[in-house]
């Protein structure tokens, strides 16, 4: 599997899931836009790492829940490079409340940012990709049909994520686009370590199937495989990268998850 | 319009806050601003003045003395640079 002179842009590569999937495209040979929006140092560090792979690096800030600042993402890639072969939409936020908390605040800054931003950026890479195909995968997790705790608007978010996958895959396949999303369920990140703390999510670190939590390399490894020939004919679906969680859930009642 | 009138018009129009209720001394947490509120507003002010402001950086404010201080600061150092 080999993304030797690629162009991928990684959006909100500076930690977690973004950071490990600009390494592992970086370490198949795939030059990487690293994008960022809070953290500059971190997306420093990631574009750090990805040079010392033997790639090329360029950090973008943007803040990808605003259309205006990712018209400029996308013209400052198409001026300096001309070309895009492979968009991960990673980027997210989200608020946590219970649904009666809820307003139209806490909904737009959520859904722009993890949906809206998602179909916003495939348009515009899909003209980087015109004539030369190209592959755009989108990061979901199990919140969009499962029910977690105050995770509400990010699960309805990713949701939407799925459907514009689905949408997405079959409009641009006449144009050598394939489109994907991998679903997590929680990834072992600083974002997770801080819900766990907040109490905002129940501690299942001891109760996944596969007998460890998903890690962010879990997550890169079948990225990397959509963005692969050998996934040609894998066209709108989302993995589901969970550790047999998902699949076994009635089997953890009682086991950390209360 | 100085830098403190700015921000405090942001923060008050992000906030649904009246202006006057808003002074160096005042917290995020008095006139009821919520986490995504702080994000917005440091987004907004970040925009408004071409700067960024760290989380670790904005962790550190205080009230909005110590917000208004630091984006003085750092707008007075790009224009210097």
């Amino acid at each position: 599997m080999s993304l030797e002179g690629k162009l991928a842009l990684v959006t909100g590569s500076g930690r977690g899931i973004g950071r490990a999937v600009a390494l592992k495209l970086a370490s198949q040979g795939a030059d990487i836009i690293v994008n960022f929006f809070r953290r500059r140092d971190a997306a420093e560090q990631t574009a750090k790492d990805v040079e010392a792979l033997g790639v090329k690096a360029e950090v973008i800030r943007a803040n990808v829940g605003d259309p205006a600042k990712i018209d400029e993402m996308f013209d400052t890639i198409g001026n300096n490079f001309g070309h895009l072969d492979i968009l991960i939409n990673n980027a997210a936020s989200g608020v946590g409340r219970a649904v009666m908390d809820l307003d139209v605040k806490a909904w737009e800054w959520t859904m722009n940012i993890n949906a809206r931003a998602v179909l916003l950026c495939a348009q515009r890479a899909a003209k980087l990709m015109e004539g030369r195909g190209g592959k755009i995968i989108s990061i979901s997790s199990l919140g969009s049909f499962l029910v977690l705790p105050t995770y509400t608007i990010v699960g309805v978010s990713k949701a939407a994520v799925e459907a514009l996958t689905r949408y997405l895959a079959i409009e641009l396949a006449p144009k050598g686009i394939c489109v994907n999303a991998v679903a997590a369920s929680a990834v072992e990140t600083e974002a997770l370590k801080f819900y766990i703390k907040e109490q905002l999510m129940p501690d299942t670190r001891q109760a996944t199937p596969a007998g460890r939590m998903v890690i962010p390399e879990d997550m890169a490894n079948v990225v990397a495989f959509l963005c692969s020939e050998e996934a040609f004919m894998i066209r709108g679906q989302t993995i589901i990268v969970d550790g047999g969680t998902s699949v076994g859930l009635l089997t953890l009642v009682g086991k950390g998850a209360g | 319009m100085t830098i403190e009138e700015q921000i405090r018009e942001i923060v008050a129009r992000i906030t649904h806050v009246d202006e006057s209720i808003i002074t160096r001394e005042s917290t995020f947490k008095e006139i009821k601003a919520d986490s995504l509120d702080i994000v917005q507003a440091l987004v907004a002010v970040e925009e408004a003045f071409d700067i960024e402001i760290p989380d670790e950086e904005a962790q550190k404010f205080q009230n909005f003395g110590d917000f208004i201080s630091y984006v003085e600061n750092h707008v007075g150092q790009k224009e210097k640079a």
